[in-house]
């Protein structure tokens, strides 16, 4: 029931977060901006609906850097098992280079995909055949033995295994948008939304080396395909999950479709537990992350990436229709009956609150007990 | 015709899941006894009905193993004047086509998208200018009412037993998983199409989807030969028909669909090599076009013996669903438009034409919901002219693709199209309170351009309320 009425403040003019503070009734503050502190629910860049580290998870380095670690201690339990091989052979420049040098050596005709860590929407991302390209990353030289890496700029790169093999419908790529909501992570609570796309590539697939630098081929990032000739405002390259997942059942077999999102689940939930010891948890953060995941010929999904702050623009009406509702759902969970629910109240939300399912739940875990007196708490510098 | 010898008709009965039962009934009924004659089957057989199973059983198997010939004459002698006047229509409409395809190449600015053959509305108007027929003995029983818009008397099904033959889909629940997984047993195992039809008319996991209907149209085993034959037509496609550029101007639409936008390639391909195949002419059910242009003429019908027509590719479109394989979905479209699709597009007094189909629709709005059948005539907005559109492309682009799978499932449980008549009188009844509100056409095109999602069980819901 909403039955109060909140003052909001946003950092963001989008219509999405704007539109759903006014539905519920909420009144924008109404002091002169750099005053506001009558506010109750701040969509900000920082605050309320982030976690303060949350870079740990979202810049790709920390990301790799997290799960490797989480990996090397999970190796030495014995109670919990994850599944780990959902991450492509990545490196992190400059640090790992030399490594990176030895195994682009062993693999001659290995294609790599080069990312800044800290950037978003496709920029600076190039594929590589050569180690020579690396120059493409301005200012950037390699020795001419390949021994040394010199980056011109402080940012970091991370230089992955590029999936040639990607899962194709009608002969194009695509990679998927899924939007998970965590409200703790100590202990861990994680919601899945049912409602998410694929983002296509305007252009045919192939591994043609000729084809190698046409990014309408390669990056599904909305941000580049719309800059397409065969770009179209009606759908904006975007498929729905539940169109997808009608394909693979179709297609390929219920089993299939199942072992599918079981190992998308199993993405979300080592990739969340692999951070859990290093994220600040705050009860009044949560934050609703991006995952983006590609699926390959064998419907195996790999994690390419997390976003803090997914996309809230709206490109079609079926896509402002599908982000109202999530951020809907998200303050139906986050402020129910506009309240900041206590930790009763919290432990007995249902499972199921509009478009979330609860996907994981620490207090619910029967091995949580036995496996927090053996988790070592670091902090990742 | 196409007999089966003995041999033949037995091995289609074993693999049916009624024959084992029967078998095994017969097991249970002399498990007694050491000695049976045939005399005694026969006496038992006939005491419990298995005599009368298996006489439908085997005049089933007859039945489908006779090659369908294509219907080219109707019972209904203007029909057939008729089908002749819209094929000369439809040559007059390719050279207008022809002409403004010409004009475009010259005029870049001129870009008239009406560039098809017909649509659904030319078919309609053309299906209203029938006059009222002239009373036949034959035909004396039928009532036809004044104030429809097909003022036709043709033999025409009863609406209620329409609405009674799919009554049973009002019941339908939510299977459980152990359900769902004894149907998928069944399909695995089922291979005659009484069966199989009678699973479609229940439910069909999207998992067994594909596999029903490959073993519905007897193509389960048959993967090499379609592949050869899709090569085929593929390698046909190199050398370019004027058809071809209607046919990429058609996916225009297909291709801004949410959900068919992905496989906007594969349905182009399909239709190209659609309108090349042989084959299609003699396995069509129904004749669509009749009569042959004059001499001299620069474009003939293809050698389908049909036009292929505006927003064709929504046929093929859920099809996409089904298979990685485009042989396969080529295939599947093929036979579903041979033995379905056509008749939507046929002037014919068959039960499954869009004339048969329109007017028991007219018939059960007429009576069910008079005052929305009065209303919209005097608004200007017939019924027909309302629901013509998902009429005859079966709710494609208006349904989300897992109840458009559900309706194609629906047409080969009962191999028919009446589903449709149930789905647009459910259709019109959702909408009935906003309807009865409208005051012109415009209001009526505003309410249906607003966002909205029809589903099937939905609709079927509507259809039975008043």
């Amino acid at each position: 029931m909403q039955n109060k009425k909140l003052k909001w403040k946003s950092d963001f003019e989008k219509s999405v977060i704007i539109e759903n503070f006014v539905n519920r009734g909420w009144i924008k503050s109404q002091e002169k901006e750099e005053e506001q502190t009558d506010w109750n629910v701040y969509w900000a860049t920082q605050i309320i609906n982030h976690f303060p580290n949350h870079y740990e998870l979202t810049r790709k380095d920390c990301m790799v850097k997290n799960l490797k670690r989480f990996k090397r201690e999970q190796d030495k339990e014995v109670l919990e098992t994850f599944n780990f091989d959902f991450l492509p052979t990545t490196y992190i420049f400059p640090g790992e280079y030399s490594l990176f040098v030895e195994e682009f050596h062993r693999n001659p005709n290995q294609t790599w995909i080069v990312k800044p860590a800290a950037r978003s929407q496709g920029k600076g991302i190039f594929l590589l055949r050569k180690i020579q390209q690396l120059k493409k990353i301005s200012g950037t030289t390699v020795t001419s033995n390949m021994t040394q890496l010199n980056l011109a700029s402080k940012e970091n790169y991370v230089v992955s295994r590029y999936i040639d093999n990607p899962l194709l419908i009608g002969g194009k790529k695509f990679d998927l948008r899924m939007y998970v909501l965590v409200t703790n992570y100590k202990p861990l609570k994680v919601w899945i939304y049912n409602k998410g796309f694929g983002r296509f590539c305007n252009e045919q697939y192939t591994t043609d080396v000729a084809e190698i630098e046409n990014m309408f081929v390669h990056l599904t990032n909305v941000a580049i395909q719309q800059y397409s000739d065969k770009y179209s405002q009606k759908h904006g390259g975007k498929y729905s999950i539940d169109a997808l997942k009608l394909y693979v059942e179709s297609a390929y077999g219920t089993d299939a479709l199942n072992k599918m999102m079981d190992d998308i689940h199993n993405i979300m939930l080592t990739s969340l537990k692999s951070v859990q010891a290093v994220i600040q948890n705050d009860k009044h953060c949560f934050e609703m992350y991006g995952y983006d995941i590609l699926l390959d010929s064998n419907l195996k999904p790999w994690l390419i990436e997390i976003n803090a702050s997914p996309s809230l623009t709206t490109t079609t009406p079926v896509d402002k229709n599908l982000k109202m509702n999530l951020i809907n759902d998200v303050y139906n969970i986050v402020l129910p009956n506009d309240d900041f629910p206590d930790n009763d109240q919290k432990q007995q939300q249902p499972t199921k609150v509009g478009g979330f399912t609860l996907l994981y739940d620490e207090n619910l875990d029967p091995n949580n007990r036995k496996t927090q007196k053996r988790q070592s708490v670091k902090i990742w510098k | 015709m196409q007999q089966l010898d003995n041999q033949e008709i037995l091995m289609k009965l074993k693999s049916s899941k009624q024959f084992w039962d029967i078998k095994k009934k017969i097991k249970q009924g002399f498990s007694d006894q050491q000695k049976i004659g045939v005399n005694d089957i026969q006496k038992f057989a006939q005491s419990c009905e298995i005599e009368d199973q298996l006489i439908k059983l085997i005049s089933h198997i007859l039945k489908k193993s006779k090659k369908r010939e294509t219907l080219k004459e109707d019972q209904i002698e203007f029909l057939n004047t008729s089908k002749i006047k819209w094929t000369e229509l439809l040559f007059k409409n390719l050279d207008i086509v022809h002409q403004k395809t010409k004009n475009q190449e010259e005029d870049d600015t001129n870009t008239d998208s009406k560039l098809y053959i017909y649509d659904e509305k030319n078919l309609l108007a053309f299906l209203q200018t029938f006059k009222q027929q002239q009373s036949n003995n034959l035909y004396q029983n039928v009532q036809f009412q004044s104030n429809k818009i097909l003022n036709i008397n043709i033999p025409l099904k009863s609406s209620q037993s329409i609405l009674d033959k799919y009554q049973y889909l009002l019941l339908q629940e939510e299977l459980s998983d152990e359900k769902i997984n004894k149907i998928r047993k069944q399909i695995e195992n089922e291979h005659l199409d009484i069966e199989l039809e009678k699973i479609a008319q229940t439910f069909v996991p999207n998992g067994e989807r594909c596999l029903l209907y490959l073993k519905y149209f007897e193509f389960d085993h048959q993967d090499t030969v379609l592949q050869q034959h899709f090569v085929k037509l593929q390698k046909e496609c190199l050398n370019q028909l004027f058809y071809d550029e209607l046919l990429e101007i058609d996916g225009h639409e297909i291709s801004e669909d949410t959900f068919y936008f992905v496989f906007q390639e594969q349905i182009l391909t399909c239709l190209k090599c659609f309108i090349r195949d042989r084959t299609i002419k003699e396995n069509i059910r129904i004749q669509l076009q009749s009569g042959i242009k004059k001499e001299h003429a620069e474009f003939q019908l293809p050698i389908t013996g049909f036009f292929p027509f505006k927003n064709i590719s929504k046929y093929v479109a859920p099809l996409c669903y089904l298979s990685t394989k485009i042989h396969i979905i080529y295939a599947l479209f093929k036979e579903f438009f041979c033995r379905y699709f056509c008749f939507l597009h046929a002037i014919s007094s068959e039960s499954n034409s869009i004339l048969s189909l329109c007017m028991q629709i007219e018939e059960i709005v007429s009576t069910r919901s008079p005052k929305l059948f009065h209303h919209l005539k005097v608004i200007g907005c017939d019924t027909l002219k309302l629901i013509i559109h998902q009429l005859v492309y079966c709710f494609i682009g208006d349904m989300d693709p897992p109840h458009i799978l559900t309706i194609y499932d629906q047409i080969i449980g009962h191999d028919s199209l009446e589903i449709l008549v149930i789905l647009c009188v459910g259709f019109l009844n959702k909408y009935k309170s906003k309807l009865l509100l409208a005051k012109n056409q415009e209001n009526v095109q505003q309410i249906f351009s607003e966002l909205r999602e029809d589903r099937f069980q939905e609709l079927v819901q509507y259809a039975y309320k008043q």
